[in-house]
C-alpha cells in the first residue's frame, strides 16, 4: 500500500505543479480573500487577532477544495480512474497518496497565505509558535483526510466546486475554530485557558476522519456504480 | 399499498392531539417563568424541537450504515425521510431559539456556542438534502449519500466539543441539578418532548411511505 500511496502522491505533485495552472488559480482566490477583508480596514487600523486568523483558515479553506477538485478532476480525463481501480494495491492508498499531496500543495500555499496576512490585515506573529506550528499541521492534517475523502465524492459533478464547499465547509468548522482559536494566540491574543483544548479536538478530529477515510473510501473510488 | 399509510397517519393524529393537549399544560398548569414571562413557554416547544431533530440526524446514520452494509435501498429512503425531518425542525429550533434569544438576551442571534453548533448542523444536513437532490446514477447517489450520513454524524459531536470549548451563555436546561425547573415545568417539558417523538415518528413514517411509493412506481415505469 505504501508504495502506491507514493506513487500516487509523486503523480499528482509532478501533474500539479507542473502545469502552468497548478496551484496558482487556488493561490490566487486564497490571497484575494486576504485582500478583500484588508479592504475593511480603515487607514492605519488591523483587524483583530481573532479576524485575521480566521480570514487566514477561510483562505485555507477555500484553496483546499479547489485543491481536491484539481487532485481527483487528473483521473477524470482519459477514464484513467480505472485504471488506478485496477492496480493491485489498497484502493485507500488512492486517498491516502491524494490526502498527503492535499497536505503539501495547502503547506505550499500558506506559505504565501501566512505572510500576506502578516501584511495585509496588520498582525504580528508575537504569541507562541510551537502550538501554532501543531494546529497547522493537526488542521491541514484533518482538512486534508477529510477533502480526499469528499473530493471522490464530488468526483463526476458539473457543479463539483460549489458542491464540495457546501458539504465540506460546515464538517470542518470544528477544525476552523481550532485553527482560529490557536491562530488569534500566535498574532498575540492572550487567552487563559492556553492551545490544550483546541490541540485535543484538532487531534481527535483527525484520528476520526483518518479512521472514516480508511474505511469509506472504497465505498466512494471503488468503482461501484 | 395506501393500507401502508394508516398506521403512520394514525401516529401522525396521536401525535396532533397529544400536542394540542400539551397546550393546556404549557398555558394553564406550567407556571410562569419570574424574569422571563410568556415567552419563556417557547421553551417548551423549542426543547423538543431540538431534541428531535438531533435525534432524526442519528437516524440518518443508522440509515447509512445499514444501507452500506446490506446495500438496501428502503435504508436509504428512511435515511432521506429523516433527513428532510431533521433539517426542518432544526430549522424552527433555530426560529424558536432566536424569538427566546430576541427577549432573553436582547438580540435576534448571538454567535453563541450551541446556536452555532445548530445552525452548523443544519448546514451539513441541509447540504446532505442537496447531495440527494443530484442528478446521480441511482445506485451512486445511495452510495454517495450513505457515505455522506456517516460522515455528517461523526463530525456532530466534534462541533458541540468545539462549541463548549467556545464558551456558552445558553441556559443548561436539565443539568444535574435540574436547571432550576419547577417540577409543573418538568412535567410539561416530558409531554411536550413525548407529544412531539409521536408527531415526528408519524412524520417520518409517512414520508418514508411516499418515498417507497415513488421508488415503486418509478420502478414500474422503469
Amino acid at each position: 500500500m505504501l508504495r502506491m500511496t507514493l506513487a500516487v502522491l509523486r503523480k499528482d505533485m509532478t501533474l500539479t505543479l507542473l502545469r502552468s495552472s497548478g496551484l496558482a488559480q487556488a493561490l490566487l482566490l486564497g490571497l484575494l480573500l486576504v485582500f478583500v477583508f484588508s479592504l475593511s480596514q480603515g487607514a492605519g487600523e488591523s483587524l483583530s487577532a481573532r479576524n485575521a486568523a480566521a480570514v487566514f483558515w477561510l483562505s485555507s479553506a477555500f484553496c483546499q477544495v479547489l485543491i481536491f477538485n484539481q487532485l481527483y478532476a487528473l483521473e477524470e480525463t482519459n477514464d484513467s480512474r480505472l485504471g488506478l481501480i485496477l492496480c493491485p494495491a489498497p484502493i485507500q492508498a488512492v486517498w491516502l497518496g491524494k490526502a498527503i499531496a492535499g497536505v503539501a500543495l495547502l503547506l505550499l500555499a500558506q506559505c504565501v497565505f501566512l505572510p500576506a496576512t502578516v501584511v495585509f490585515l496588520g498582525q504580528d506573529l508575537a504569541g507562541p509558535l510551537r502550538p501554532a506550528l501543531a494546529i497547522l499541521f493537526l488542521t491541514d492534517t484533518g482538512m486534508c483526510a477529510l477533502g480526499s475523502l469528499l473530493g471522490a465524492l464530488a468526483q463526476g459533478q458539473t457543479t463539483r466546486e460549489s458542491l464540495l464547499g457546501v458539504v465540506l465547509f460546515p464538517l470542518l468548522t470544528p477544525l476552523l475554530l481550532a485553527g482560529t482559536g490557536i491562530g488569534a494566540q500566535a498574532f498575540g491574543d492572550a487567552d487563559p485557558d492556553g492551545p490544550g483544548a483546541w490541540l485535543g479536538l484538532a487531534a481527535a478530529f483527525d484520528a476520526i476522519f483518518l479512521a472514516a477515510g480508511l474505511l469509506l473510501f472504497a465505498f466512494l473510488y471503488g468503482g461501484e456504480e | 399499498m395506501p393500507g401502508r399509510f394508516l398506521p403512520p397517519l394514525i401516529l401522525l393524529l396521536a401525535g396532533s392531539l397529544s400536542l394540542a393537549c400539551c397546550q393546556y399544560l404549557i398555558y394553564f398548569y406550567a407556571p410562569a417563568e419570574a424574569t422571563m414571562g410568556l415567552v419563556q413557554k417557547i421553551f417548551y416547544i423549542h426543547l423538543p424541537l431540538a431534541w428531535w431533530s438531533l435525534f432524526s440526524f442519528f437516524l440518518v446514520f443508522l440509515g447509512s450504515v445499514a444501507y452500506l452494509l446490506k446495500r438496501a435501498p428502503g435504508a436509504d429512503r428512511l435515511c432521506a425521510a429523516a433527513a428532510e425531518a431533521g433539517v426542518l425542525l432544526s430549522g424552527l429550533a433555530l426560529l424558536t431559539g432566536m424569538l427566546w434569544a430576541r427577549k432573553s438576551w436582547g438580540v435576534w442571534w448571538t454567535w453563541d456556542p450551541r446556536l452555532t453548533a445548530t445552525l452548523v448542523m443544519w448546514f451539513i444536513y441541509a447540504g446532505y438534502l442537496l447531495l440527494r437532490g443530484l442528478g446521480l446514477p441511482p445506485r451512486r447517489k445511495r452510495l454517495v449519500c450513505a457515505v455522506a450520513g456517516v460522515v455528517a454524524f461523526l463530525d456532530v459531536p466534534l462541533v458541540f466539543v468545539s462549541a463548549r470549548i467556545w464558551r456558552s451563555i445558553h441556559p443548561s436546561v436539565l443539568g444535574a441539578q435540574g436547571g432550576g425547573l419547577e417540577p409543573e415545568m418538568k412535567v410539561t417539558v416530558s409531554a411536550c418532548v413525548v407529544a412531539f417523538g409521536l408527531f415526528w415518528a408519524g412524520l417520518v413514517w409517512l414520508r418514508k411511505c411516499q418515498l417507497d411509493l415513488r421508488a415503486r412506481m418509478r420502478g414500474s415505469v422503469d
